[in-house]
């Protein structure tokens, strides 16, 4: 038996057509611990949770969720699980109230028991006093929070949130994380996919990070950045003359071959060109506009390699305009080990 | 439990949405009204709106009371009818009976029947006494008719007040000791009507002494020629109906894409409790539709659409096939976005092909009713036609069948492919 887990994936795969979405996860989250699935934009997460939602059929493998097989025992999944998708998923024409009465009936509340529930439930997500009008004239961050309230209604064993943070102020994401935190000391394990490392680092027991469908890491936040262990992000700004990216490559090209550097990566950055302003900036070696351009190195000391990288800079006719030096973190490790970064 | 619950939910959602009223009532409804006008004219049994002159007939039942220079309502109304204003509008043929003059319209030789009963002086006269003048108008006619009932209307308001002349003498006379004959209060009235001739004046507002009886209200089954405005409003309840259940199935298309059908995937509700659901919601908005349109029709156009058993009967075969038609339609729609077109075309060739648009037109060759019979609407069709022939329950088990069992292949074929793309 499976019960000693919340839910257990064993060698999950699913293809479609030519893409393969999840690639052979497995993981385990325990009873009571918020578990994140942390990825970057088309890891797999939505899929993943579809399967255990038992809105997609695998291609391959099983999961179980509160030991019952999202193959064999659909129902039994189904009324142990509070799904909140990714996008939001209600009635606009119909109020808050409505909206869970209508939901509630379909967890197989009734009556007195439902009319409860939805009062629990409008006080939860802080809509009590916005029960009456139609949804479609709430604000982003009162429908979110409405999602997540129709998938409270039934007091499922295990809550699954995809990515409920997307696109919001950062009152009600705020609101949002506090919530979930709340429903897991109340006693929900809690599934929660992301591509923001912060949240994943604050709210989780446990993280997977995903990417391309696979899973290429697991444990606990200080687990993963061991992964990292003693190195150091540098973020720094490189400026160079405009419309001459060969400098750029060639620079990136000569800073991997040294031997404290593991990583330099450039996504998650825009170059941007500005005119110069002040004649200071205007040096001879310079044009009068200047492309900057963000990377981001993963070294081993930095005090040790930020001198190479001032001396190989200007030997190539480039600057650095900004240096900043972070501990590691999820980022780092997700770049550790894809060379790319979390966000795009 | 939960099907009723969604259907409920969809149900609710169809009568909140402008839209889809309009579809279900107000297209229909205006589209038949604008329809009857164009073919009206142009199939000839209809009339002109430059208005030829109006042929009526008048069997006077009142003239037993016309003796000795008394009172004589009838005799008064076909001079009003004939008097030398009225002449351009007006040719009046005076018959002997009730039966002749039906005859005359029915037969095409005249545009209304006015049928004076046989007390209608006495109703000036007499205190309490009543008798209604009726009119039958040609079926297929509305201006014509009107134009009638509302000089009739004129005439007998005047007349109403000549009663209350005769009431308010008799009164009069009886509160100072003297006790009023006939001859006396005839006298009266016929003073108050001598005064309305020439004075013109009429009164607004009495009883209704003129009443506009449709041809079938006799209790008789409905007449062979129901008339032109009812072939067409057969077309466009079956037109809009099959719209209807188009519209209705769009819902599980639309909540595919706003995300609610995959969340209801995920609680437990069985899939087949959802498609059932959304079937009853629509057959349900279906159900709603062809009352309203059916009861609306009647009243607006005098539509007589049959014997109540079979009303019934083609009314739910239709909701049916139409409900099964949509499901099977939308199943092969992958995103909101095309529904307005494929509807479009799918049900406005469908509809061609089953004659809804065709109705009210004449000499269509026989071999297009046969061709019909292919789409479900064709039978629709033939269903109403039966009906409003006045056939009994057992007159249209055929169609009606043919109407199930489509409507059913349908629902089976459409469910199916659903079941399969939400697999
Ligand atoms: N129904 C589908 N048909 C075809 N490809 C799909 C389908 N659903 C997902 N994919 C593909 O599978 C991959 C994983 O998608 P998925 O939605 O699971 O990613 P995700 O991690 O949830 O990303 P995001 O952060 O953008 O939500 C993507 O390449 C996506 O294009
Ligand atoms: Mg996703």
């Amino acid at each position: 038996m499976n019960d000693d887990y919340a839910i257990r994936v064993r060698n999950l795969y699913k293809t479609f057509d030519e893409v393969q979405a999840v690639r052979d996860v497995s993981l385990d989250v325990r009873p009571g611990e918020i578990f994140s699935l942390l990825g970057p934009n088309g890891a797999g997460k939505s899929t993943t949770i579809s399967m255990l939602a038992c809105l997609l059929e695998p291609t391959a493998g099983d999961a179980y969720v509160m030991g019952h097989s999202i193959l064999h025992e659909q129902m039994a999944v189904k009324s142990s699980i509070g799904v909140v998708p990714q996008e939001i998923a209600l009635y606009e024409d119909l109020s808050a109230r409505e909206n869970l009465s209508f939901w509630g009936k379909m967890y197989g509340l009734r009556g007195e028991r439902l009319r409860q529930r939805i009062d629990e439930v409008l006080e939860i997500i802080g809509l009590a006093q916005r029960q009456k009008g139609p949804v479609a004239n709430f604000s982003g961050g009162m429908k979110r929070r409405l999602n997540i309230g129709v998938a409270l209604l039934h007091r499922p064993d295990v809550l699954i949130l995809d990515e409920p943070t997307v696109g919001i102020d950062p009152q009600s994401r705020r609101n949002i994380l506090d919530s979930v935190q709340e429903f897991n000391r109340q006693g929900m394990t809690v599934l929660y996919t992301t591509h923001y490392m912060e949240e994943a680092q604050e709210i989780s027991d446990h993280i997977a990070i995903m990417d391309q469908g696979e899973i290429i890491a697991y444990g606990t936040h200080d687990e993963l950045v061991q992964i990292v262990g003693e190195l150091d992000r540098i973020d720094l700004t490189l400026s160079t003359p405009p419309g001459q990216e060969e400098i750029r490559a060639a620079l990136i090209q000569t800073w991997r071959q040294l031997d404290r550097v593991h990583q330099v990566s450039t996504a998650g950055h825009e170059t941007i060109t500005t005119e110069a302003g002040s004649p200071a900036e205007q040096s001879p070696d310079f044009e009068a506009a200047v492309d900057h351009s963000g990377l981001t190195l993963l070294v081993g000391d930095s005090n040790l390699v930020l001198p190479d990288l001032f001396e190989t800079a200007v030997a190539v006719g480039a600057r650095i305009t900004s240096v900043d030096i972070q501990e590691p973190n999820l980022e780092a490790v997700f770049l550790h080990l894809t060379g790319r970064a979390l966000r795009d | 439990m939960k099907a009723l619950d969604i259907a409920m939910r969809d149900l609710l959602h169809t009568l909140r949405t402008p839209f889809t009223l309009i579809m279900m009532f107000g297209a229909p409804l205006l589209i038949a009204g604008l329809l009857f006008f164009a073919f009206g004219s142009m199939t000839g049994g209809g009339e002109d709106l430059d208005l030829q002159t109006i042929q009526v007939t008048v069997a006077n039942l009142d003239r037993a009371e016309v003796q000795g220079g008394g009172f004589a309502a009838g005799e008064l109304l076909i001079e009003f009818l004939r008097s030398d204003d009225l002449s351009d509008l007006l040719a009046v043929e005076i018959v002997d009976d009730e039966a002749t003059a039906r005859a005359n319209v029915a037969g095409q030789r005249a545009h209304v029947a006015v049928i004076i009963p046989g007390g209608l002086s006495a109703v000036a006269t007499t205190p309490g006494q009543e008798a209604t003048v009726v009119l039958y108008p040609d079926p297929t006619l509305t201006i014509a008719p009107g134009i009638v009932q509302d000089l009739v209307s004129q005439f007998i308001d005047g007349f109403a007040g000549a009663k209350i002349t005769a009431e308010i003498t008799g009164q009069q006379f009886e509160a100072r000791g003297v006790p009023a004959g006939p001859a006396l209060l005839q006298g009266a009235a016929t003073q108050y009507a001598g005064w309305l001739e020439t004075t013109g004046h009429h009164q607004e507002g009495a009883d209704p002494l003129v009443d506009l009886r449709p041809p079938a209200t006799e209790g008789e089954p409905a007449e062979q020629d129901a008339g032109i405005i009812a072939g067409i409003m057969g077309g466009m309840i079956v037109f809009f109906t099959f719209f209807v259940g188009a519209m209705g199935a769009e819902s599980i298309v639309r909540e595919e894409e706003e995300g609610t059908l995959p969340r209801l995937f995920t609680t437990p509700t069985p899939r087949t409790s959802i498609l059932a659901g959304k079937f009853t919601a629509i057959l349900l908005a279906l159900v709603v539709q062809i009352a309203v349109l059916l009861v609306a029709s009647s009243l607006i156009f005098g539509i007589t659409w049959g014997r109540r058993p079979t009303v019934l009967l083609v009314s739910v075969a239709l909701t049916v096939a139409a409900a099964g038609f949509g499901i099977f339609v939308m199943s092969f729609v992958q995103s909101t976005r095309q529904t307005g077109p494929v509807l479009g075309s799918v049900l406005t060739l469908t509809g061609m092909l089953g004659g809804l648009f065709t109705q009210g037109i004449p000499n269509i060759p026989e071999l297009f009713n046969v061709v019909n019979l292919v789409v479900p609407q064709g039978w629709a069709m033939r269903a109403w036609d039966l009906s409003l022939a006045g056939a009994g329950p057992a007159g249209v088990l055929l169609p009606v069948a043919a109407l199930l069992g489509m409507g059913l292949l349908f629902f089976a074929v459409g469910a199916l492919l659903f079941r399969r793309r939400f697999a």
